[in-house]
């Protein structure tokens, strides 16, 4: 079976926003700053206080790696992963669609595919924006 | 620096397929090893630093050691240089007057996986991103590596000369476990394991010692083995956001850590004989090369195709054939090649006139070690 993300913990709110089509991270409500994973404090401001705040589901490309090893059952090799860092700051490692690995770049704008994996989780993807948005 | 430090005895297990020895006789025997290099006693250490060994407690027990200060690190590869950099500290501060530092890995016949269900690399939270098989440290060199290649023009086979020219010196090393050396050709050839490094690109796993004894430079005079000096050392970090790699390759604190390290060594980059980097996967090398001043941002590719890495060369580096063919001893046996490269002891892969070794890792935490023949 593929490595499935644990959606019961403190990261519970991303996932359920993912399942619901959006893109949820904490902000810290004292200096603004938003933070993937969930954590307690503010690694800026150290300050306790945050919400979850929907953000724009888009972003850039910051590098890319083809895994040809597989390291878990049910992924099938080779795949690629992608670093991505959302406009709003956060960085995340994600999977591309629809795009082959020679047509990455540093810099490519992309946005989110919601990929529903289980009738529970759903994975955030992400695909070239579409130039005219 | 005010009082000298000196490191004495540098021992080491043989590398390779160890099954009947586990961690802590891995690091008896490298420590034995050492303490007969230079004619010291286990009554002698009064200072004790243990890596990857699991207990501290269990390591004193089975050596029969009762140091006045002892510590343990956990078994990350920049831990080498943070622990010899301590050791220093402590002597200095007179808390220990000779200090051990004490390694041992069965990582190859315990099974050690680095990638999949067990990987904790990174700050821990590794598992978060397993479901879009993000795992290992490996594939975070390789996101770091493809960024350079995007960015400078860094290409596969300015990567494959780093592994072969450190394959060459292996093959000179009696004691390294991968002698055979290979061609570019060869390199290519090799499988991916996760694109764009090749299997060539990743360094070994396998199991094995390495102990370090260190001295002030006063009590180091009286001893059998010629002293080799700390005559600069440096630390810095980045370690915030460290989860995922730095924009900067850690350009930030190695230039840090090499400032330092140089300003307290009295010495510049034009007196270094030879270089030890660490070499978990090759593109680290490139990205040490720049952070620590021996080429500009972006040139470290052409840098070492144009050869400079190799014995004989300006800057002989891993002579001993590093992580990616003598044996994966986490910085530990890259300082004991440092040592013996400045004692002379290097046999066919000796440094002609060695006078100053600089030891370099680029990671989240960045340390620089210069050793040097000389007191000052």
């Amino acid at each position: 079976m593929r490595p499935l993300p644990v959606i019961e913990g403190a990261d519970q709110p991303f996932w359920r926003a993912l399942r619901a089509r959006a893109v949820r991270v904490q902000r810290c409500s004292n200096c603004g700053a938003y933070r993937f994973p969930a954590a307690r404090f503010c690694a800026h401001c150290r300050s306790e206080g945050f919400d979850w705040r929907e953000v724009a589901p888009s972003g850039t490309v910051e590098s890319w790696c083809v895994f040809h090893r597989a390291y878990f059952e049910g992924l099938e090799v080779p795949y690629t992963v992608i670093q991505v860092r959302l406009d709003c700051g956060v960085r995340l490692f994600s999977n591309p669609i629809g795009v082959e690995p020679h047509a990455l770049a540093i810099g490519l704008p992309v946005e989110a595919v919601f990929e529903d994996i289980t009738p529970e989780i759903t994975l955030l993807k992400f695909k070239p924006r579409n130039p005219s948005q | 620096m005010s009082q000298s430090v000196a490191v004495v005895g540098v021992g080491n297990t043989r590398y390779g397929k160890l099954p009947d020895y586990d961690a802590y006789e891995l690091g008896l025997w490298a420590l034995k090893d050492a303490l007969a290099d230079c004619g010291l006693r286990f009554e002698d250490i009064d200072g004790l630093i243990v890596n990857r060994i699991p207990d501290y407690q269990r390591f004193c027990e089975i050596a029969g050691l009762n140091p006045s200060y002892v510590s343990i690190t956990p078994g990350q590869g920049r831990f080498s240089g943070i622990c010899i950099e301590t050791a220093a500290a402590l002597i200095r501060d007179g808390i220990a007057a000779t200090v051990a530092l004490v390694y041992g890995n069965n990582g190859r016949s315990g099974g050690d996986r680095y990638g999949g269900a067990g990987d904790t690399y990174g700050s821990g939270g590794g598992g978060l991103w397993f479901a879009y098989g993000m795992t290992s440290p490996g594939a975070f060199h390789a996101l770091m590596g493809r960024r350079h290649m995007e960015l400078y023009g860094t290409t596969a086979e300015e990567l494959g000369s780093v592994s072969k020219t450190f394959r060459e010196h292996a093959a000179l090393n009696p004691a390294a476990v991968m002698r055979t050396p290979f061609t570019l050709a060869d390199y290519h050839a090799s499988r991916y394991i996760c694109e764009p490094l090749h299997l060539l690109d990743y360094c070994l796993i396998n199991d094995g010692g390495v102990a370090l004894i260190l001295t002030s430079g006063e009590r180091a005079r009286d001893l059998v083995q010629p002293p080799v000096y700390l005559r600069g050392y440096g630390m810095a970090t980045a370690l915030t956001g460290s989860s995922f790699p730095p924009d900067d390759f850690w350009r930030a604190p190695m230039r840090k850590a090499a400032e330092k390290s140089f300003a307290n060594a009295g010495a510049t980059h034009a007196d270094v004989s030879a270089l030890m980097i660490y070499d978990n996967f090759t593109p680290t090398v490139l990205f040490a090369l720049e952070g620590f001043g021996y080429c500009r941002e972006g040139e470290s590719g052409p840098f070492v195709a144009q050869g400079h890495l190799k014995l004989g060369a300006r800057y002989p580096t891993n002579t001993s054939g590093g992580h990616l063919s003598e044996s994966y001893m986490q910085g530990w046996a890259l300082n004991a090649e440092a040592v013996r490269q400045i004692r002379g002891a290097c046999g066919e892969r000796q440094v002609e006139d060695c006078t100053f070794v600089h030891y370099m890792a680029a990671a989240p935490v960045v340390t620089s070690i210069i050793y040097g023949r000389d007191p000052s």
